[in-house]
């Protein structure tokens, strides 16, 4: 059994185990399954594993836990997603993602979307993402302008005392695998 | 590794397995992996912003809430 562990540029070598397999034009990484559960260091490894992947090239995350048979399984699987995978990949290439969660007093809404709104200005590309959280966003930036954005959020939390907003990353493109 | 530190890299814990679980490219195809011990981790660390949350209004001045 092989793991899918992102869609790539067909330009990526990657080191071994993973292998990229290429399918018209792009490549499905591939690396063998993992046996037993998962936990919280197994989660980093996949993504220390990914960022690595990152400086060679562009690619997408496939959702943690894709297994098939083997690697003609692994083409049928995401050869029909072809053109889709392509238009992503151009949608998020140069880009990382950020993520920002604010926490606060229900009546704290209208500033969280403020905060969202603001933020949403700064990035290529922005969704809210569910949660309990008065804002759970998530940001695709310009690789050159992560640090005016981390910037911009340190000035929204001064201007919004009813919020602690935490931000975190850079990821790669988990929550931007459709382009916009 | 101060507290805040801590909490930083807890924080992201909760983000990693949002994207990691919850993101990404959904493919139709066989998930096998066990992921149980993490659904503990996430929702211990959901508890950890809700107190990041409550510590922030008990340092804001104009509340009166003992220690």
């Amino acid at each position: 059994m092989i793991e899918l562990v992102a869609i790539a540029e067909g330009t990526l070598a990657p080191e071994a185990p993973v292998r990229a397999v290429p399918f018209d034009g792009l490549a499905v990484l591939c690396a063998p399954a993992a046996e037993g559960e998962a936990d919280a260091e197994t989660l980093w490894r996949r993504e220390a594993l990914l960022e690595a992947l990152m400086e060679q090239g562009t690619l997408l995350p496939v959702r943690y836990g894709t297994v098939v048979a083997d690697e003609a399984a692994a083409v049928e699987a995401v050869s029909e997603h072809r053109d889709a995978f392509a238009r992503a990949l151009a949608w998020v290439r140069g880009a990382v993602e950020l993520s920002v969660r604010a926490v606060g007093p229900a009546e704290a809404a209208p500033e969280a979307a403020r905060v969202h709104a603001t933020l949403a200005v700064l990035a290529r590309d922005a969704v809210r993402l569910g949660g309990d959280e008065q804002l759970n966003g998530a940001y695709l930036v310009e690789r050159g302008a992560v640090d005016d954005f981390v910037a911009a959020v340190g000035r929204l939390q001064r201007e919004h005392r009813a919020l602690s907003i935490l931000c975190t990353g850079p990821w790669p493109p988990y929550s931007f695998t459709e382009a916009g | 590794m101060s507290e805040g530190a801590v909490a930083q890299r807890e924080v992201a814990l909760v983000d990693l397995v949002d994207r990691l679980l919850g993101g990404g490219v959904v493919i139709a195809g066989e998930i096998t992996l066990a992921v149980a011990d993490v659904d503990l981790v996430h929702v211990s660390l959901r508890a950890l912003v809700s107190s990041v949350d409550t510590a922030q209004r008990k340092r804001s001045p104009g509340t009166d809430e003992s220690p």
